[in-house]
């Protein structure tokens, strides 16, 4: 029993679930479900479409090298069974699983570092240039403050009663 | 070889049948149309053509039959007096020939005709040449019905004959009937033969295959022969006995000690006296069959001594053969079939007999000698004097003494049947594990853990790995950390951000205006928009923004005021300072989207008046607007009172009684026909206050408003404001 990746989009395939197909050079092509079988039957490479980890790897959106990756690598000569090495395994994964995790989303942050400073920058910029939409230059040489003003309005009491009927 | 498989003989027709088969396919093969009109050499060659081809289908058919049936002298003398046995040679052979003669005539017939067709001169006559000659040559094979019919049997026969090969190694089995011949056939081979208690139970020969020493053996079962003189002898009778002499087999003389086949020793006996010339250089066992019924020992002297008598004469055979007079049980055997008790040792003893015989007699043919010249065994020169036994690993002889002692070792089969059969027990595939501690033998180890397959990850080094791993993370985050700390620096205060946002929003706010106000052809009304429609340039609203920016608005607003106008009474302006009252008014696209379709309804319902309306600062804009609008602008209120139709009638007449430039006192003329009463007084302006008031209290409504016997209450002070200043009058 083994845990496969799907061809198209490199998620895991659970045992029972997804389809594989066998070519007639006999290259086996698994998919987890039928949205990257079908994908994969319109010819579609994965490299290309946007969501699959494929692309997401060769864009450099996902971490692609990692000493992490090195600890899972199919073995084909089985191990003569040791418990302490099953129960130093088990462990291991966990603790391999959390380390490639965390820097996964480091890399993904150090991407996004760029955008996150551009932005600031720019605010700032639109602080700078857009204040006299909301305070008045004049206003602004006497209180250079960023203080928003508050709207003055003449409205007597009166009036606004009189006017209730009128507001349907 | 063709001569031991008659199955492959073609089916013989009978006269009919034949005679059937090739006319019609004479007829489907040539060509049948011919008329009368056609050349005579065309007419002779059609009909010459079917004569023709008919005997050639004749010549085939019968040439066919006859080669593929044996000819008895050039098969093997076995097969060939089985045959003579079984169909009489003569009948055979006279059969055979009638069909060559057949096939003799019909050439002949053709022939003949042939010739004489050559010389037709008419259709009739060419026809009914070609007539008779297939009407001879059908009545020829008619006479040969019989014949054909005869060999039609004969193969049907023929097919069924047991495929024995002559030359291979033999075994044959011979005896009295009911002697236990064919059970004993039974046993050796996987041949199934009938047994059964009546005499004559195998009327032909059977063959079974055999294995001993790595060779194949035919064992062939005869039906019984009884002791009668050689021409009484019937067809059953004489197929084992041709069987017998000229098969170079070993031969098992079957002996039915206890006499239950209804037969006596003596009388088995004196059948072996007589067929003895048979086995002739052949090696011979006697064998003593149903002895679970009548040991070898029991029985009595005289039957013993016969017995004796024919064990001698097996024995001569032996000495005959040239082999030195070995053990004396080779030649004399008891079993019991029944039992199973004995008949090994009899096929065993059979096969090494012919086994040595074919050998010795292989070995003395002259062929032998060639063979033995070129074949050298080579025997590596001994080096030393050292002896160099085969080597047995300890391990294997002791298994070997272990098993000769052992009865017989538990097997998982057992334990299984022991622990409630196949469904129930399922054996234990781990206990025969090889592990470092027994203890593990029963672990179960997951194979997935949290979408990783555990056996991808088992390293013998993986706790190194591990470690070396953690330090590496201890670092990279330590690094991490520093770099966090750096890139603190940047942030807005909130305040900085509340204004941010403020300024996000106003620009979002500018840009759905103008989307709304950009002109596409959805957007524009039809009526174009002279005036501020929207009702948006307000003093108020003015005021409102600028106080939002942190200037004063006050003097702004005066000087706008005191540049104003006075304007129609503008009701939907009013309506708009009485919403929201903020500068940000246009929240949504709702209110504004009601403002508008307002102001667009009015302007709808307006039809008239946008033309005469005055943009302040641009001027009447024609004669019309500048002899409509003098009234309407100078004295607005007083246009209002007029109902919509009289202002009709009105312009008209206005415009009927004279062009240009009119006097104020002309207008007066013009409408004091329509008042009750009309009385003029002047009063200033800053006297003035209530009418002013009143108008524009009267501009914030909507709909008409009449004050009757009253005034509007602000407009009160007014008043007493300007009676104080007007003084009695």
């Amino acid at each position: 029993m083994r845990i496969e990746k799907c061809w198209f989009c490199s998620s895991t395939v659970y045992p029972g679930h997804g389809i594989q197909f066998v070519r007639n050079d006999a290259k086996i092509f698994r998919f987890c479900r039928s949205k990257c079988h079908k994908n994969f039957k319109m010819k579609r490479n994965p490299r290309k479409v946007k969501w699959t980890k494929a692309y997401r790897r060769l864009h450099g959106k996902d971490m692609t090298q990692d000493s992490t990756f090195e600890f899972e690598r199919k073995r084909n000569r089985p191990e003569r069974y040791d418990r302490n090495l099953a129960e130093n395994t088990l462990k291991a994964i966990k603790k391999i699983d959390k380390i490639r995790s965390d820097r996964a989303s480091d890399h993904i942050k150090n991407r996004l570092k760029t955008g996150k400073v551009q932005r600031q920058k720019e605010a700032r910029k639109q602080l700078e240039q857009g204040i006299h939409l909301v305070k008045a230059p004049l206003a602004l040489a006497q209180d250079s403050s960023l203080h928003l003003p508050k709207i003055k309005v003449n409205v007597s009491q009166a009036q606004t009663e009189g006017n209730q009927p009128m507001e349907e | 070889m063709v001569q031991y498989n008659f199955k492959k003989i073609t089916v013989v027709p009978n006269g009919k049948d034949f005679v059937d088969i090739i006319l019609s396919r004479t007829q489907r093969q040539t060509p049948t149309v011919v008329h009368k009109g056609y050349a005579i050499s065309r007419l002779r060659q059609f009909y010459m053509r079917k004569v023709k081809y008919t005997q050639q289908n004749f010549h085939e058919k019968l040439s066919t039959i006859i080669e593929e049936f044996p000819r008895l002298d050039d098969i093997h003398p076995f097969y060939g007096d089985l045959l003579h046995v079984l169909y009489n040679k003569d009948h055979y052979k006279l059969a055979l020939g009638q069909i060559n003669t057949a096939r003799n005539l019909i050439s002949k017939i053709a022939k003949d005709y042939v010739k004489l067709l050559k010389y037709g001169d008419s259709l009739y006559r060419c026809k009914s040449l070609k007539v008779a000659a297939l009407g001879r040559m059908c009545t020829v094979i008619k006479r040969i019905g019989p014949s054909l019919a005869y060999l039609e049997q004969i193969r049907q026969h023929m097919a069924r004959l047991p495929s024995i090969d002559p030359n291979t190694r033999t075994i044959l089995i011979c005896g009295y009937p009911n002697v236990g011949k064919s059970s004993f056939m039974n046993k050796i081979t996987r041949a199934d033969v009938d047994v059964q208690p009546y005499a004559f139970t195998t009327k032909s020969l059977f063959v079974g295959h055999t294995d001993y020493k790595y060779l194949r053996y035919q064992v062939i079962d005869t039906p019984g022969i009884l002791d009668r003189p050689f021409e009484d002898r019937n067809i059953i009778e004489m197929c084992s006995i041709t069987a017998l002499a000229h098969l170079r087999a070993a031969v098992l003389f079957f002996l039915d000690i206890s006499g239950s086949c209804g037969y006596s020793i003596s009388q088995q006996a004196a059948l072996f006296h007589s067929i003895k010339s048979l086995f002739m250089n052949k090696p011979l066992i006697i064998v003593c069959n149903k002895t679970d019924l009548q040991p070898l020992d029991g029985i009595s002297e005289e039957d013993r001594k016969l017995v004796i008598e024919m064990k001698t004469e097996a024995m001569k055979t032996v000495i005959g053969q040239g082999g030195e007079p070995e053990n004396e049980e080779g030649v004399l055997l008891t079993m019991s079939t029944l039992t199973e008790d004995g008949v090994i040792a009899v096929k065993n003893a059979a096969c090494e007999r012919l086994l040595n015989q074919r050998v010795e007699l292989k070995m003395k043919s002259k062929k032998m000698n060639d063979f033995r010249n070129r074949i050298h065994v080579a025997l590596p020169k001994p080096r030393d004097q050292k002896e160099r036994p085969p080597c047995i690993p300890q391990a294997v002889l002791e298994a070997k003494a272990k098993q000769a002692e052992e009865e017989k070792r538990k097997t998982e089969k057992d334990l299984e049947e022991e622990n409630g059969g196949a469904g129930v027990y399922s054996a234990s595939l781990k206990k025969n594990y090889i592990l470092a501690s027994d203890e593990w033998k029963e672990d179960v180890l997951p194979e997935i853990l949290d979408g990783h397959n555990v056996y991808d990850f088992i390293d013998p080094d993986i706790l190194l790995r591990l470690e070396e791993l953690e330090r590496e993370e201890g670092l990279r985050q330590a690094e991490e950390e520093a770099d966090d700390f750096e890139m603190d620096g940047e942030e807005l205060s909130p305040e900085e951000q509340e204004a941010l946002a403020e300024i996000r929003k106003k620009k979002n706010l500018l840009i759905q205006q103008h989307r709304m106000k950009k002109s596409t052809a959805e957007s524009r009304p039809v009526v174009p928009r002279k005036f501020d429609t929207d009702r948006k340039f307000t003093t108020g609203r003015m005021g409102r923004q600028l106080s939002s920016l942190g200037l004063d608005p006050s003097l702004a607003i005066n000087r706008a005021r005191s540049k104003s106008r006075g304007r129609k009474r503008e009701r939907s302006v009013e309506r708009g300072e009485a919403d929201g009252g903020d500068a940000m008014d246009i929240d949504g696209n709702q209110a504004s989207k009601k403002l508008r379709l307002r102001s667009m309804s009015r302007s709808r319902s307006r039809s008239r008046p946008p033309i005469t309306e005055v943009v302040p600062g641009e001027g009447l804009k024609d004669s019309a607007q500048k002899s409509y609008s003098y009234i309407e602008t100078k004295a607005p209120v007083l246009w209002e009172t007029f109902h919509w139709k009289d202002r009709q009638a009105l312009r008209h007449e206005i415009k009927l009684c004279s062009e240009g430039e009119r006097s104020f006192t002309f207008y007066i003329k013009c409408l004091f026909k329509r008042f009750s009463d009309c009385r003029f007084c002047f009063t200033s302006r800053e006297n003035n206050g209530v009418t002013h008031a009143v108008a524009a209290t009267g501009k914030r409504f909507l709909l008409d408003v009449y004050w009757v016997e009253e005034a509007p209450p602000e407009t009160m002070s007014l008043a007493d404001a300007d009676r104080k200043n007007v003084g009695p009058s």
